[in-house]
């Protein structure tokens, strides 16, 4: 099997309330984000963050898990949109954990019914291999609609 | 005070020839950024990011934030820190590592206490934490005079 790396770094000034850092993706050169933690944490948030860049994994991961998935089971896709909201909250005891990820797909695909989407939409997040992980320390939840194409 | 953080993909085509964007994220900081498998699963990522990447970017950011937090509270702030997460994927199996680095000035502390500071932060800022099930997760820390 391949192993396959993929790296990114952090430059971090000050102190966690009032620094601020840059994320940088080394190895495709991509993005380069500023972050800090009122962006983290409020309501509007302008910066990115390390929850938001996990609901873009997260998101990510899924909707190639269920382009798999779909046509494993006879369909065609033609488009699928995937939204990913991770939750943050301050758990008694345990300080802040990442307690939710929910998945929303809404798929466009030909040769597959409500119940085959459905089928596949809980394989993929089987298959997924973020959802695998972060089951393990908070609830993963995926919702799967039919459009017609 | 519960933060809810959302990114939405659209992906078009099958696994193996289709490809997605990252559209928008809540923040509208970044996007729209490209995937597709083949840049997620051969050795040179193509100038794609890939969820590998992205999970390495919250890692990597998360505990910078645990650290410098950690630090300031035992009573050494950092100047600076520079964190990097690798991740390793293997196709079929998952994530099976990540590497984290810390390069940190901090005035006033030794090697071992920012040993220390780093392993605490390790251990617990919450990326860490969403993923404990990662089969290895490692440290190298060092000051920087």
């Amino acid at each position: 099997m391949p192993r396959v790396v993929r790296q990114a770094a952090v430059a971090w000034q000050g102190s966690l309330s009032r620094g601020s850092g840059t994320a940088t993706a080394t190895s495709s050169g991509t993005f380069e984000l500023p972050i800090d933690l009122p962006s983290r944490i409020s309501d509007k948030p302008g910066k990115t963050s390390p929850e938001e860049l996990l609901a873009a994994a997260h998101a990510g991961c899924y909707s190639t898990s269920l382009a798999g998935e779909i046509a494993r089971a006879g369909g065609t896709v033609e488009r699928l949109d995937v939204t990913c909201t991770i939750t943050l909250d301050e758990v008694e005891g345990k300080g802040h954990l990442i307690v939710s990820s929910e998945l929303d797909a809404r798929a466009r695909a030909d040769g597959i019914d409500k119940a085959g989407l459905e089928r596949a939409a809980r394989t993929a997040d089987d298959g997924c291999t973020f959802s695998a992980l972060i089951r393990a320390s908070a609830s993963v939840s995926v919702r799967a609609v039919l459009e017609s194409s | 005070m519960a933060a809810e953080r959302r990114a939405s993909v659209t992906w078009r085509g099958d696994l193996m020839s289709g490809s997605g964007t990252i559209d928008e994220v809540g923040s509208g900081s970044f996007g729209p950024l490209d995937v597709s498998w083949p840049a997620r699963t051969e050795e040179s990522s193509g100038g794609k990011t890939s969820p590998e990447e992205l999970i390495a970017a919250a890692h990597a950011s998360c505990f910078a934030m645990a650290l410098s937090h950690g630090l300031a509270q035992a009573g050494s702030a950092p100047e600076r820190l520079q964190t990097a997460a690798t991740v390793t994927f293997v196709p079929g199996t998952g994530i099976t590592k990540v590497a984290l680095s810390v390069r940190g000035i901090v005035p006033g502390l030794d090697a071992a206490g920012f040993q220390a500071a780093a392993e605490n932060a390790r251990e617990n800022c919450p990326v860490s934490q969403a993923l404990a099930a990662v089969p290895e997760i490692t440290l190298d820390a060092s000051l920087d005079s």
